[in-house]
Order: structure tokens, then sequence, then C-alpha cells
């Protein structure tokens, strides 16, 4: 791999966030509004469940710790998009840059991005419910590697999708996410869920980070067996994901970078 | 020394519920030190997904392409280092300006002594007054200019140039051509160019190939293939006849074109001094006559 390549890719997803409202928007405008109606709803909750003083900490931390697995995600799909809509992936893969060095201009701008909304919400979420995720210390830090994780294992996997069909499958890139939120266990425990639910939740990696955050502001208690189990599921699912997305790319080379689009 | 190599190369793509369409039918050529190689033929021929698969972005059925004698798809990043290419099937990212275009693009090359070599070619190409605009904000001609500002940016010993003329203004389209010509006599730049302006081809390149239902069906010089055309055009300014004129083409099966009192008439070579002397035992009287030698152009299209 080539510092200079993986540069090039970053400062030309760089430029492009620059010129562009709805990137910036994408990185600040949604996480203000998660937090804005999460956290008065929640404002709401804790005037009415009585006894329950940590539920808006609960609510507001597990918005944050979404960013990044959103984040990590949004930014692999939406730059892969952005090279089929400008048709530039022609131009790209005609130079020296390999696959592997694109990948990981994309995650390297994913931690970036990730970094700045994760920044910008939690400056909000302390401004507005007076809340710090930073409590959590250093116990954050596992968290945020595995919510990485699962960011890029999905992101991968969308981009092999839209590789392989086009744009015109390009509504997973900012949709198919979701659909692990509801087994995520991001606001409410895992106990709660149905049990077809939550034998679906078992095999989500983020379902054990959140329980796990929970339980930390909980009961201050981290669980290292949830994490060990959440690790193994990201590393399972990224090396699937990574050949998956490496063979859509021959896929895409057999028909012809010029017919992606 | 041949710095292009290309065997036997194919592209067949899977067509659903139909035949597999033979895009590049087992073609082979090579490409000189410092050579201008036309690449022509009709739309369809396998133009574009030849030059795909030399830029490493298709991937070929069967077949392989060298450069300076290795292997594309073994030394692929070593290769591309030196070669470019300026297409107009491809957009360069329309949010960005061509500075910044210019910029990503030159570290992708790991071009050296990066700032002097854009202002090199801002100058080449003229896009001082353009620089800072955004690639959306700008005419199909200003494009092409900063397309070519792209291919020439790693100092490339091969360059794929498709249509590089496209849009220009005449007078740019005529620097362009010159700015080529100097670029391989002065760094032996090898130069795979299209174009559907035949006399263009004939100025710049050195040798042409033909390409047609993705087999070669010409390789040589443009005078070469010119000259296997026997047909000229013979304009004619009839000042007292035409009818003549008309009635002798048609009785001896001469193809031709009207305009006023102008005709065209495509004659053989060797038979124009006899279709001169018929006109006159005919009383035809002209006031002007021009002889067309036969062009590319001819070849083209008579041959495909």
């Amino acid at each position: 791999m080539k510092i200079n390549r993986i540069y090039a890719i970053v400062i030309k997803i760089m430029y492009s966030f620059t010129h562009s409202y709805d990137r910036i928007a994408d990185a600040f405008y949604w996480p203000t509004m998660d937090l804005l109606l999460w956290g008065l709803t929640s404002t709401y909750f804790k005037t009415t469940a009585a006894g329950n003083s940590k539920i808006i900490m609960v609510i507001v931390s597990g918005i944050l710790l979404w960013i990044i697995v959103w984040r990590g995600q949004f930014e692999i799909t939406v730059n892969l998009l952005e090279d089929l809509w400008d048709r530039n992936l022609i131009n790209i893969f005609a130079t020296p840059l390999k696959f592997s060095e694109w990948i990981t201009a994309f995650i390297i701008v994913g931690l970036i991005k990730a970094a700045l909304s994760l920044l910008f919400a939690i400056g909000m979420a302390y401004l507005l419910y007076q809340t710090n995720l930073f409590v959590l210390g250093f116990n954050l830090i596992p968290f945020i590697f595995l919510l990485i994780l699962t960011g890029w294992w999905a992101g991968f996997f969308i981009a092999g999708v839209i590789l392989r069909f086009g744009s015109k499958v390009q509504t997973f890139a900012w949709g198919m996410i979701y659909l692990i939120s509801p087994f995520s266990a991001i606001y409410y425990p895992v106990a709660t869920l149905p049990a077809w639910a939550q034998k679906i939740s078992l095999i989500v990696p983020t379902s054990y980070v959140f329980e796990g955050a929970r339980e930390m502001i909980g009961k201050g208690i981290l669980d290292y067996r949830k994490l060990l189990i959440s690790l193994a599921l990201n590393i399972f699912y990224l090396i699937l994901a990574l050949i998956f997305l490496r063979k859509s790319f021959d896929k895409v080379l057999d028909k012809g970078l010029v017919k992606v689009f | 020394m041949d710095i292009l190599q290309v065997k036997n190369l194919s592209k067949k793509f899977r067509v659903k519920n139909k035949k597999d369409f033979i895009a590049v039918d087992s073609i082979s050529f090579s490409l000189k030190e410092g050579e201008i190689l036309g690449f022509l033929g009709p739309n369809g021929a396998g133009k574009t997904t030849t030059i795909q698969m030399l830029l490493g972005v298709l991937t070929p059925t069967k077949g392989e392409v060298s450069y300076f004698g290795k292997n594309l798809k073994d030394y692929r990043e070593e290769i591309l280092e030196q070669v470019n290419f300026s297409s107009t099937y491809t957009n360069l990212p329309w949010r960005l300006t061509i500075r910044e275009n210019l910029i990503y693009l030159s570290y992708l090359y790991n071009v050296k002594d990066r700032q002097k070599r854009l202002k090199k070619l801002v100058d080449i190409f003229h896009l001082d007054n353009l620089i800072n605009m955004q690639i959306s904000q700008l005419s199909a001609g200003q494009l092409t200019r900063v397309n070519l500002a792209k291919a020439f940016l790693n100092f490339p010993k091969v360059l794929l140039l498709d249509e590089p003329t496209a849009s220009l203004d005449p007078d740019v389209a005529e620097y362009i051509r010159k700015f080529l010509i100097n670029e391989q006599r002065q760094f032996k730049t090898s130069i795979v160019f299209t174009s559907h302006n035949m006399a263009e081809v004939e100025e710049v390149c050195d040798r042409v190939i033909f390409i047609n239902k993705g087999k070669i069906v010409a390789d040589d010089t443009p005078e070469k293939l010119a000259k296997t055309i026997e047909i000229c055009h013979v304009e004619l300014i009839i000042k007292d006849g035409l009818k003549r004129t008309i009635e002798y083409c048609q009785n001896h099966g001469y193809q031709y074109k009207l305009s006023g009192r102008n005709i065209i008439v495509d004659v053989k070579e060797k038979e124009i001094a006899e279709f001169l002397r018929g006109l006159m035992d005919k009383g035809v009287y002209y006031d002007g006559i021009s002889i067309e030698k036969p062009t590319l152009e001819d070849y083209f299209l008579q041959n495909l």
C-alpha cells in the first residue's frame, strides 16, 4: 500500500465534503435532530417513569454510540456512490491505485467524520441535557472499537451490493443499516424484545455493545464476555463482507467499470 | 522497441437469454516507442472495449496486454504509473474544482514537483482563468482541455486518447494536435488515438488500425490505406452542358452529387483523363475543376 495514493482519495473526499451542503448536513444536522427528538422524549419519560433517573443518559448514549456505526457504514457507501454518480471509477482505477488503498481511504475518512460527528453530538448532548458520555472513561474505547467494526462490515457489504447492482439500489446506503437497529437494543434491553427478535439479536454484534454500555451506565459493571462475543461476530462478518466486496469488484471489472453507474 | 503489445485479446459479454456478444475478437497489435497509432472504427466496433482492457478497467476474456515487456495483470501498478488516458465516457468529480481534481490525481500518480507540473499544464491547456471553477460549471470544450491536462499529469510514456479534440474550437483543436505531435517528438510519447475526424487522424497518426465487429480489418499507414481506394472525387463547375454531363455520368455508371452548377463525380484515378475527354466530346464546357485524391475517410466509408 502506498500512502500517497490513500492520501489522494482522502483529500478527494474531503474536497467534495467541503463543497457539499448535503454531506455537511449528514455529518451535523441529523445527529442534532436525533438528539433533540430522542433527548426530549426521554426527558418526558423521566417525568413519568418514577425512579429511572438514568433514562436520559441511556437514551442519549445510545444515540451517540449509534452515530459511530452509522457514519462508519455511511461514509464507505456514500463515497462509493459519489464515484458512481460522477462516473469517476475509471479515472481512479486507470491509475496505480489498488483496491485495498481505495477501501483504506474510505475507512480513514469514515473515522475522521465519525470523530467529527461524535464530538459534535457529545458537545450538543452536554449542552442540551448535561449528559456526558465520557463518564464511561476508558471503557468507552472497546465499545467504540466494536461499533466501528460493525460500521465497516455493514459498509463493505452494502458497497458490494451497490457495485453489483449500481445506483438503482442506492437507497441501501441510507437505509440498510437500520435493518439491524431494532435488534441492536440501542434504547431498550434485549430482554424486552419478543422471543423471535431476541433470537435475531443474538447474532447482531451491536446488541452486545449496547447491552454492555447500559450495564456500565446502570450498574458500573463491564461484561467482557459480551464484548468478546461482539468481537467474534464482528470479525466473522467483516471477513465475509470483505470477500463479498472483492468478488463484487471483480464482477464489475468483468462487466467493465464504464458500465457501473 | 514495442512499448505496448496486445496478443489475441478477446472480450465476450454475457447477454441474458441471448447468445454471448463478442465485443473484441482475438485482436493483436503493437505500439512502438514514439508512435501515434490511430485506432478507428464505426460505433460499436470494439474500440472503447479495447481501450478499457488496455487500461486494466475491464478484464479480458482471453489474451494478454503487455507494456514495456511486462504483463499488465502482474505489473499493474508499475505500468499504470507511466500510462494515462483521456476519454469522453468518463467524468471528473463535478463538485471539485479543476485545481482540486489535478491535485488529488497528482497524488495518485505520485507526481514529483507537483506545483510546478500543475502550473505548466495550466499554461499549456489555457486553464489559468478556470482553475478554481468546479467541473460542473465548465463547457464541453473546457472539459476536454481539463481531461487532456489530466492525461499529461504524470509525464506518461503511453497515452490513450479517445476523441481528444471533440468539442474543441477548430483553432484549439489545431493547437492540441500540434502539442501532441510535439510531445511525441520531444519525449517519445507513444499515443493510441481515436477520432471520428479522419483528416485529423491523417495529420496526426503514423499508423492506423481499423477495427470492425471486434476484429482488426486493416493495419497500415494512413497514406497506404487511402491509396487502396481507387476512386477520386472530380469536381466541375459546369458553364455549359450540365444536362449532358448528368446523362454522360448515368450512361457510364459514374456516381455523382449535384449542387447548383457544381457536380462532384466519383471516378477511378486512371479513368479521369478518359472521363474528361468524354465530356469534351459531348461539348461540355466547365469553368473550374478540382480533383480530390482518396482520403482515409473514403477508405472508412468504403470498407466499414
